[in-house]
């Protein structure tokens, strides 16, 4: 380490793994887009899943497809029971793909069908993607899915096809898009009215749905946005943060102040 | 074969396995190879003859001789992805009143007496995976001609350019990078914003 050059190297490193996010993707002028889900607002009641299914076209899963641990669920709610009887809570945490920075999907795959573009979204390519699967084993959070089988739209689910979403064929893997379909309409919308983006003119499905306003989505890089807020309140923290995948969601953690003496007399 | 029998050396069996297993093989890849390049010619990129229409829809007239905007009839063109096909209705707005005993106006006007659609067939499809955006283009100043050609000389619609991702990025990496209100290197299109190379933009 005496080569002065490395070492500034190293120190820049290290600089750039503890920079915010948002604050080192796509320079100062894009957009990045992120999202935080506040814990102590969901209530588990499914909306986002059910508007995510509608918006994406996701195949329907049956039981024989999710026992099986192939069911398809762009976003989900995780539960977790906490403590015993008659103190037990429930514990929700929607999951979805996290967007990472630096992603362990996107270095994997051999045809480029994933990749990072300029305003932090981690885009699927369904025409490139050949089916390895080395994304999904390379996501700690499970939130890539295989399409194991051709999805069937019987007449007249068909109808209800999102005309702007890609009917996924089999045997390559989706996830989640943040809704980019949104993305792209609210800015050529923004475009024909000659004005910026404003926060809150892209609101993915389940953000949309959420009755709750659990998730906030917006631009990180633009600081009066409330999800740029919202990210940094004392709650925040991120899934599997030691990963190092630097993921773009947020979770603002529960406010439970009886929490932890329900667990301590239990104890 | 007796004639080839003579001229060739006689070789074991053994001997026309390892002379022939690999031209067998050569020939094999190589009309594997060709089948592919023919493949990759034609995929997406393909231009398909004129279909025959339920109506013998005259662009060069409509279009052309009467040089009605392209908007007039494709509609949603200027507000959403798609163009849109009129309605019998739209058509009806003028053939009450215009050329009610031409042959194909009457057929229009059974169709509007029965309320029933009609059937055109598609011209320009593009594949699943791609989503294009008509506004968007519209919306940047790109004249329709670039993608369908000169349409008010069409008797028949056809499809004139390939409409492969070739073709798109061609314009798409012209028009990156260029200033605003700049024109494109084509010289035909005041350009309002650059054009995205980021895959999302269309595969999502």
């Amino acid at each position: 380490m005496s080569n002065p050059h490395e070492t500034a190297a190293l120190a820049a490193t290290l600089e750039g793994n503890g920079a915010l996010i948002g604050e080192d993707e796509g320079g100062s002028d894009g957009h990045r887009w992120g999202m935080v889900v506040d814990a102590d607002l969901c209530t588990g009641c499914q909306a986002c899943v059910v508007s995510c299914y509608a918006e994406n076209n996701i195949a329907i899963s049956e039981e024989d497809r999710i026992t099986g641990g192939r069911a398809k669920t762009w976003i989900r709610i995780e539960r977790y029971w906490e403590g015993e009887f008659p103190h037990a809570k429930a514990r929700f945490v929607p999951v979805l793909c996290q967007h990472c920075d630096n992603a362990g999907c996107e270095t994997v795959c051999p045809v480029w069908a994933t990749y990072h573009n300029d305003e932090g979204l981690n885009v699927q390519v369904y025409n490139r993607c050949v089916g390895t699967r080395f994304c999904a084993n390379g996501c700690v959070y499970s939130a890539r899915y295989f399409n194991f089988w051709d999805a069937e739209w019987p007449t007249p689910l068909d109808y209800q096809l999102n005309p702007d979403v890609t009917v996924r064929t089999k045997g390559i893997i989706e996830k989640c898009t943040f809704c980019v379909q949104r993305i792209q309409r609210a800015k050529t919308e923004a475009n024909r009215d000659n004005r910026e983006l404003a926060d809150g003119d892209v609101q993915p499905a389940c953000v949309q749905s959420c009755p709750t306003s659990a998730l906030v989505f917006g631009d990180l890089h633009d600081a009066e946005s409330q999800v740029a807020q919202a990210v940094h309140s004392e709650r925040g923290f991120r899934l599997l943060e030691n990963s190092g995948f630097e993921p773009a969601v947020t979770y603002l953690a529960k406010i439970d102040p009886h929490a932890k003496e329900a667990t301590t007399a239990h104890e | 074969m007796g004639v080839l029998r003579g001229l060739l050396p006689r070789l074991t069996r053994r001997q026309m396995a390892l002379i022939g297993i690999p031209l067998t093989l050569g020939g094999l890849a190589t009309a594997g190879a060709v089948a592919v390049l023919i493949f990759l010619g034609a995929s997406g990129g393909t231009i398909r003859p004129a279909p025959v229409q339920p109506i013998a829809y005259d662009h060069a007239v409509h279009a052309g001789d009467n040089a009605i905007p392209c908007e007039f009839c494709h509609r949603g063109v200027s507000t959403g992805a798609v163009a849109t096909i009129p309605s019998v209705e739209q058509c009806m707005y003028c053939h009450a009143v215009v050329g009610q005993d031409l042959p194909g106006v009457l057929r229009l006007a059974a169709k509007w007496e029965a309320q029933e659609p009609i059937e055109w067939t598609r011209v320009h499809r593009l594949p699943d995976h791609v989503r294009f955006v008509h506004v968007t283009h519209i919306d940047a100043n790109i004249p329709c001609e670039t993608c369908h050609g000169d349409v008010e000389t069409f008797a028949v619609m056809k499809q004139v350019n390939a409409l492969n991702m070739g073709e798109c990025m061609g314009c798409h990496r012209d028009t990156t990078n260029q200033p605003a209100s700049s024109a494109s290197p084509s010289g035909n299109a005041v350009l309002k914003s650059s054009a995205s190379l980021d895959c999302a933009v269309c595969h999502r």
